[in-house]
C-alpha cells in the first residue's frame, strides 16, 4: 500500500555515448526524463557551462520516413484490409525480437520501405487521376442524358450565318408560355421538346439570326438556361456510349493498378516493424530536445524508482564508459511523479484507483485496501453462482488461452477474481441461474430474508468505513499528527461504534457511555481550529451534525442487497417465463433460446451494475475517509512498439557502438 | 376479478411503466450526447456506452417490482389468489416508490450521464470521476427499490 519511493537522478556523459544511453533508458523503461528546456539547472554551479541541446537533423529525416511508412500502411489497409479475428483487439501478437536484430534488420526494411512507398505513391497518383476522370465523365453523362433522343450531331448545334440553333432547359410548367412567346415574337422560330422529366423541359430552338434581339427581349422573363455542347463530336447518344466505354476502361485500369499495387501487401509486416523502429528512433531523438549539453557532454535529469536505481547504475557502469549517474532524495516539498507499488494480488486493482485519480506524491495508495472490498462487493451484487461460473470461466480462458498485453492481463485477473467471488456469494446467499439448478444456498437465501441481508450489507459498510478511518488514523500517527488521529478519527470511530451498539440490548448500557463520552470528546476537540472558547464550543457541537453524513454513507451500502435481489428476481423471471414456453417440441426450442438470451441479458446488465456500484462504494464512501488524489503519474521513457516486442533491458549483444556526430 | 387483484395489477403496471418511461428518456438524453461524441472520436464508444446504459437500470428495477407482484398474486406461474381490496392496495403502494423515483431519477441520471459523457470526451482519463455523478443519482433509485421490496416482503398476508 504505497506510493513508490522516487529518486532524482542526473546522468552526465560524453556526447558520443548519448544515443547509446538513451537507447538503454528506452529499453529499461525505468526513468522519467524531465524537460530541461527553459530551466537550465539554474541553481547548479555549472549552470553557465550548459546550453540547450537541440534536436538533430536526423529527427526531421525520421519524421519524413515515418510519414511515408504510415502512408504506405494506410494505403494497404484501405485497399487490402486484413481479416481480423474476434479477439484481435485483445491479443498481443507482437513479434519478440532482440534489439540488435531489430536494428540490423532495419537497414533492409528501410530499403524495402522506400521501394514500397514509391510504388504505392505511384499507384495512389494513378488512382487519383482515374478518379478525377471518372468524376468528369459522370458529370458529363448527367448533362447529356436528357439529350439522348436528339439525333443531331452536337457540333452542328451552333449559329450559322442565317440561323441560330440553341439547346437549353427551362421549368416544365413554363414550356407552354415559352412556346407561345417564342412564336409571337418570331413567326419562323422553331421549337422542339427533346425530353421532359418531372420538372424540367429540355428543348431545341431555331430562329433566324435577324430576329435574335427581339426574341431575347421577349424571352427575358423565362428561366431559360442555354447549354452548349459544341465541343463534343457526334450525337448525345453516341457521346453517352463513348462515356460508358471510357468509364468501363477506367474501371479496368483501376483494377489493374490495384492488382499491381497488391503485390506490395506482402511487405506489410516489414512495414509495420519498420514503423516501430522509426517510432523508437524518433522518440529517442525527440527526447534530445529535453536534454542540456556542454561542448562535449550531455546532461539529463529525471526520476527513477528507488528499487530500480541500483539496476540502472549497474547497467550504466557496465555498458557505458563515461556516463555518470548521480542520485538524490527528493527535497522536502519537491513534487515527484507517482508510481504505485503493490503486491501481485493487488496490482491489477491499481486500474480502479487510477480511474479515480493518482495519489499525491506523499499520500496514501488505496489500492491494497480497496482490493478485497471491491471483489467482495462485486460478488454480493451479482450473487448468483451460475453467473459467477461464467464470469470466472471467461476470465480464466482469457488469461490462459489468449496472449494478452499486460494491461489486459490485469483486467482479466480482476474478472477472474470477481467471478470466483460471485460463485462464493452465489452459493452462500443466492442461487444457481436464479434457481434453474435447484441448490439451496449454504447460508441463507437473501431473497427470502432480505432484512437479514440488509443488516449484513450495512455491517460490511460500517466495517469498510471503519477500515478507512483506521487507515487515516495510522497515516496521521505516522505523520506525527497524533492529535488529528485521535480527535478526528478515533473519537468519530468510537462515537459511531457506540451508536451502533446501542441497537443491541445486551450492550446498550456500555454503548450509551461510549457514545456520550465520544460525543463529549468531539464537542471539545472538533472546534480546535477556531479562536475563542465560545466559537470552539459551538463549532465542536455543530460537528456532531456530521453524524448524518456517516449514516448516509452507511445506508448507501444497502445497494449491496438491492443489486443482489435484482439479479435473483430477473433470473427467476427468466426461468419462469421460459418454463411457460416448454411442453411441445417447438416450445422447448424457444424455451432454450429464451433461457440463454434472458440469462445473458441479465448477466451483462448486472455486471455493469455490479462494477459501477462496487466502484462507487470505493470512490465515495471509502475514499472519502482517507484518500486524496492529485499526483502526477510516473511516465518513464520507454519503447512504444505495436508489432515488435523488444526484450526490455536484455543484454545488448555484439552491437557496435554507434557514434553520433558531435 | 376481485378489485384487490385489479389494484395489484395496477401496481405491477405502474412500477414497470413509470420507471420504464424514465429510463427511456434518460437513455435517450445520454444517447444523444454519446452519438455527438462518437462523431468526433469513434474510439470512445466503449466508455460512452457504460455511461449511456446507466439510466437503464431504473426500468429494470421497475420490471423487477412488476414481476414480484405478478408472482405474488399468482398471475405468473401459479394459482391466482384472492386478494382483498386492502391487500391489493398494499401491493399497489409497494410499487409506488420504485415507480416514481425510478421515473424521475432516470431522467436526471440521464442528464448527469450526458454531462459526464462530455467530460470524458475532453478528458477520457477522468472516466472514474465521470461515472460517479450519474451513479450518485442512481442511489435514490436503489433506495426506492429497496423500500418497494421491503414493503412487498412485509405486507401482512
Amino acid at each position: 500500500m504505497a506510493v513508490a519511493k522516487m529518486k532524482k537522478v542526473y546522468l552526465i556523459g560524453h556526447q558520443t555515448e548519448k544515443d547509446y544511453t538513451l537507447s538503454l533508458l528506452q529499453r529499461m523503461a525505468v526513468m522519467e526524463v524531465s524537460d530541461l528546456q527553459g530551466k537550465m539547472l539554474p541553481d547548479t554551479a555549472w549552470a553557465e557551462l550548459l546550453e540547450q541541446d537541440g534536436a538533430q537533423e536526423s529527427l526531421q529525416e525520421l519524421e519524413v520516413r515515418l510519414l511515408e511508412v504510415r502512408f504506405a500502411l494506410d494505403f494497404l489497409n484501405r485497399h487490402y484490409p486484413q481479416k481480423k479475428g474476434l479477439l484481435s483487439g485483445l491479443e498481443d501478437n507482437r513479434i519478440p525480437m532482440e534489439l540488435h536484430n531489430f536494428k540490423s534488420q532495419a537497414v533492409a526494411w528501410r530499403q524495402k520501405a522506400q521501394e514500397v512507398y514509391r510504388e504505392l505513391r505511384r499507384a495512389d497518383d494513378k488512382l487519383m487521376a482515374l478518379r478525377n476522370d471518372e468524376t468528369r465523365l459522370q458529370n458529363l453523362r448527367l448533362l447529356l442524358k436528357p439529350w439522348e433522343k436528339l439525333d443531331l450531331a452536337l457540333q452542328e448545334i451552333r449559329n450559322t450565318l442565317q440561323v441560330c440553333l440553341e439547346l437549353g432547359m427551362l421549368p416544365a410548367e413554363e414550356l407552354a408560355a415559352f412556346r407561345t412567346a417564342l412564336t409571337a415574337a418570331a413567326e419562323d422560330a422553331f421549337l422542339t421538346e427533346v425530353h421532359t422529366d418531372r420538372d424540367e423541359s429540355f428543348i431545341l430552338t431555331a430562329y433566324a439570326v435577324s430576329s435574335k434581339e427581339t426574341l431575347q427581349e421577349a424571352l427575358k422573363q423565362f428561366t431559360f438556361n442555354r447549354q452548349d455542347f459544341a465541343s463534343l463530336q457526334g450525337t448525345a447518344g453516341e457521346n453517352l456510349l463513348r462515356i460508358e466505354d471510357e468509364l468501363a476502361q477506367a474501371a479496368i485500369q483501376r483494377r489493374a493498378v490495384l492488382e499491381e499495387a497488391g503485390i506490395q501487401a506482402a511487405f506489410r509486416e516489414q512495414l509495420n516493424c519498420f514503423s516501430d523502429y522509426l517510432v523508437m528512433e524518433r522518440d529517442k531523438n525527440q527526447l534530445v530536445n529535453s536534454l542540456a549539453r556542454t561542448e562535449n557532454a550531455f546532461v539529463m535529469d529525471g526520476w527513477v524508482k528507488e528499487k530500480d536505481l541500483s539496476h540502472l547504475e549497474q547497467k550504466l557502469a557496465v555498458e557505458c564508459k563515461t556516463v555518470l549517474c548521480l542520485a538524490r532524495e527528493p527535497e522536502v516539498d519537491e513534487p515527484f511523479p507517482v508510481a504505485l507499488e503493490n503486491p501481485p494480488f493487488a496490482a491489477p486493482y491499481e486500474f480502479i484507483t487510477k480511474l479515480y485519480g493518482t495519489p499525491k506524491p506523499r499520500g496514501i495508495d488505496p489500492t491494497m485496501a480497496l482490493t478485497p472490498f471491491f471483489v467482495v462487493f462485486f460478488g454480493i451484487c451479482m450473487s448468483d453462482a451460475g453467473y459467477g461460473l461464467i464470469i470466472a470461466a471467461l476470465g480464466a480462458w482469457m488469461l490462459w488461452k489468449v496472449k494478452l498485453g499486460p494491461a489486459l492481463r490485469h483486467v482479466f485477473k480482476i474478472v477472474l477474481a470477481c467471478g470466483i467471488s460471485t460463485i462464493f456469494f452465489g452459493a452462500l446467499i443466492g442461487g444457481w441461474f436464479g434457481g434453474l439448478i435447484p441448490v439451496q444456498p449454504f447460508f441463507f437465501n437473501a431473497l427470502e430474508d432480505p432484512m437479514r441481508m440488509l443488516i449484513y450489507a450495512l455491517a460490511i459498510g460500517i466495517f469498510q468505513i471503519l477500515v478507512g478511518m483506521g487507515i487515516m488514523f495510522y497515516w496521521k500517527v505516522k505523520e506525527g499528527k497524533w492529535m488529528d488521529a485521535v480527535f478526528d478519527q478515533l473519537f468519530w470511530a468510537l462515537f459511531l461504534a457506540g451508536l451502533i451498539l446501542l441497537a443491541f440490548p445486551q450492550t446498550a448500557g456500555a454503548a450509551r457511555v461510549l457514545a456520550l463520552g465520544a460525543a463529549a470528546g468531539l464537542v471539545l476537540t472538533q472546534g480546535r481550529a477556531q479562536k475563542g472558547i465560545v466559537k470552539k464550543f459551538l463549532s465542536g457541537l455543530f460537528s456532531l451534525y456530521n453524524v448524518t453524513a456517516y449514516l448516509g454513507d452507511i445506508l448507501s451500502y444497502s445497494r449491496l442487497l438491492a443489486l443482489g435481489l435484482a439479479t435473483s428476481v430477473i433470473a427467476m423471471s427468466v426461468n419462469m417465463l421460459s418454463a411457460m414456453l416448454g411442453g411441445t417440441v417447438i416450445g422447448s426450442v424457444f424455451m432454450v433460446i429464451m433461457l440463454v438470451v434472458g440469462h445473458l441479458f441479465n448477466l451483462v446488465i448486472n455486471i455493469l451494475g455490479a462494477y459501477v456500484h462496487s466502484s462507487r462504494l470505493q470512490y465515495l464512501e471509502f475514499f472519502n475517509r482517507f484518500f486524496e488524489s492529485g499526483g502526477r503519474p510516473f511516465k518513464p521513457f520507454k519503447l512504444n512498439t505495436n508489432h515488435v516486442n523488444v526484450a526490455p533491458g536484455a543484454p545488448l549483444g555484439p552491437e557496435p557502438r554507434e557514434t553520433m556526430a558531435v | 376479478m376481485e378489485i384487490g387483484l385489479a389494484l395489484a395489477i395496477l401496481g405491477a403496471a405502474a412500477a414497470t411503466m413509470l420507471a420504464g418511461i424514465g429510463s427511456a428518456i434518460g437513455i435517450g438524453i445520454a444517447g444523444q450526447t454519446s452519438a455527438g461524441v462518437i462523431s468526433e472520436d469513434p474510439d470512445k464508444f466503449g466508455l460512452t456506452i457504460v455511461l449511456t446504459a446507466l439510466p437503464g437500470t431504473q426500468g429494470i428495477y421497475g420490471l423487477i417490482m412488476g414481476f414480484l407482484i405478478l408472482f405474488r398474486t399468482g398471475l405468473l406461474g401459479g394459482e391466482v389468489i384472492a386478494l382483498t381490496t386492502a391487500q391489493g392496495l398494499g401491493l399497489l403502494f409497494a410499487a409506488l416508490p420504485i415507480g416514481f423515483v425510478g421515473w424521475y431519477s432516470a431522467i436526471y441520471q440521464g442528464k448527469a450521464a450526458a454531462a459526464s459523457i462530455q467530460l470524458i470526451a475532453k478528458r477520457p482519463e477522468e472516466f472514474g470521476k465521470g461515472m460517479i455523478y450519474p451513479v450518485m443519482v442512481e442511489t435514490y433509485a436503489v433506495f426506492a427499490l429497496l423500500m418497494s421490496i421491503m414493503i412487498f416482503m412485509f405486507l401482512p398476508f
